[in-house]
């Protein structure tokens, strides 16, 4: 049990505070939409009530989206493009999916490696891909779950000012869809841009994110 | 073995939002209530029962038609609201839209069921319904 929780503690670290911050966005917007609630004489909502509701859902999942996006595209763009001196780059020159003795697939593989690593053909290219496509897969579900729960959140406020509800095809062209992808996408490309470009000139020790702190600034794709 | 793993894990995050979005969809299931309120709204003026009528709105828009020595039965007795046959109804969270066929009528959900907060509306372009009871 120890030995598990010492091998696994950055993803259990990790879990354990997503819970906790979901948790706590649970309260927090309940609290908040019962203030709005009672200051227009409706009833309040119950936690359960609130977690089930458009509001929490669109909150959800509008966050989920762009952080998904944000690993979608650093996944990528890091296969084609390069930053001399990030450790979270390849060393210019290398850009491009490399060939198979360096991806280890194909008569490359070692025999503890995964079996589709090992097998050829439509097996190799999509476990070659697999990662990229699953972050692709979650994003695209969460930025339509944000499309949908929008969708409610937004009629439910346009019916409140007396207006006519829109259908799902009209929210997802409406400016309050795209001030809300928008507004978390920019924050998203900011923190990536920040990273790449930051971990060229300063260091955290012991990380692997960052390059060994004696590494030099042109050093690239050092981790240390 | 690690592909298993792999796979689980992104069946389970893919299972929540595809959770999410059956969740945010199903926001819109109970119109018959909110139909059957503002029928019992337009049979209560046509009954000629306008303390029933009154009775019906959200506290606000009955307070809305009180002034000085005019009451909310008194005043919305002499509105020719047209109401008609209703045509459809869309609920969004606690709010809703029933259309009918001479009228579109607003309707809020309360703990005790649906009152109306928007009544005799008028469709205006690309502005809010002008509404002869609102709040």
């Amino acid at each position: 049990m120890r030995r598990f929780v010492r091998d696994n503690s950055l993803s259990l670290f990790f879990l354990v505070a997503f819970v906790l911050a979901l948790i706590g966005q649970s309260f927090a917007g309940n609290a908040a939409v019962n203030e709005d609630r009672l200051a227009e004489g409706s009833a309040p909502l119950s936690w359960a009530e609130y977690v089930t509701s458009s509001d929490f859902a669109v909150d959800v999942a509008e966050n989920w989206q762009s952080e998904y996006l944000q690993f979608l595209l650093f996944i990528l763009a890091t296969v084609w493009l390069v930053q001399r001196g990030s450790p979270e780059s390849k060393k210019p020159g290398d850009e491009g999916t490399e060939d198979d003795a360096e991806q280890k697939v194909g008569r490359h593989a070692p025999p503890d490696g995964p079996d589709w690593a090992g097998a050829g053909g439509l097996r190799q290219g999509l476990y070659g891909r697999s990662l990229g496509l699953a972050m692709g897969a979650i994003f695209l579900l969460s930025w339509l779950a944000q499309s949908v729960a929008g969708t409610a959140a937004y009629n439910t406020e346009r019916l409140t000012r007396l207006e006519d509800p829109v259908s799902w095809g009209q929210y997802a062209l409406s400016a309050d869809f795209w001030n809300r992808t928008l507004q978390n996408w920019q924050s998203e490309f900011l923190a990536v841009l920040s990273m790449v470009v930051l971990s060229i000139y300063l260091r955290q020790r012991g990380s692997p994110e960052s390059k060994p702190v004696g590494a030099p600034h042109e050093a690239t794709g050092v981790e240390g | 073995m690690r592909v298993d793993r792999t796979v689980r894990a992104a069946t389970a995050v893919v299972a929540c939002a595809v959770g999410l979005t059956c969740l945010a969809g199903c926001a819109s299931a109970d119109e018959e209530p909110a139909r059957e309120a503002a029928r019992r709204f337009y049979d209560a003026l046509q009954a000629r029962q306008p303390e029933r009528a009154c009775a019906l709105l959200v506290p606000e828009a009955a307070e809305s038609l009180a002034s000085g020595d005019r009451t909310c039965a008194s005043t919305i007795a002499e509105l020719d609201l047209p109401g008609g046959e209703v045509l459809d109804a869309e609920v969004w969270g606690d709010e809703a839209r029933v259309r009918l066929a001479r009228d579109t009528v607003f309707l809020h959900r309360l703990p005790t069921g649906w009152l109306v907060r928007g009544a005799g509306c008028a469709p205006r372009r690309d502005l809010p319904y002008d509404c002869e009871v609102s709040t």
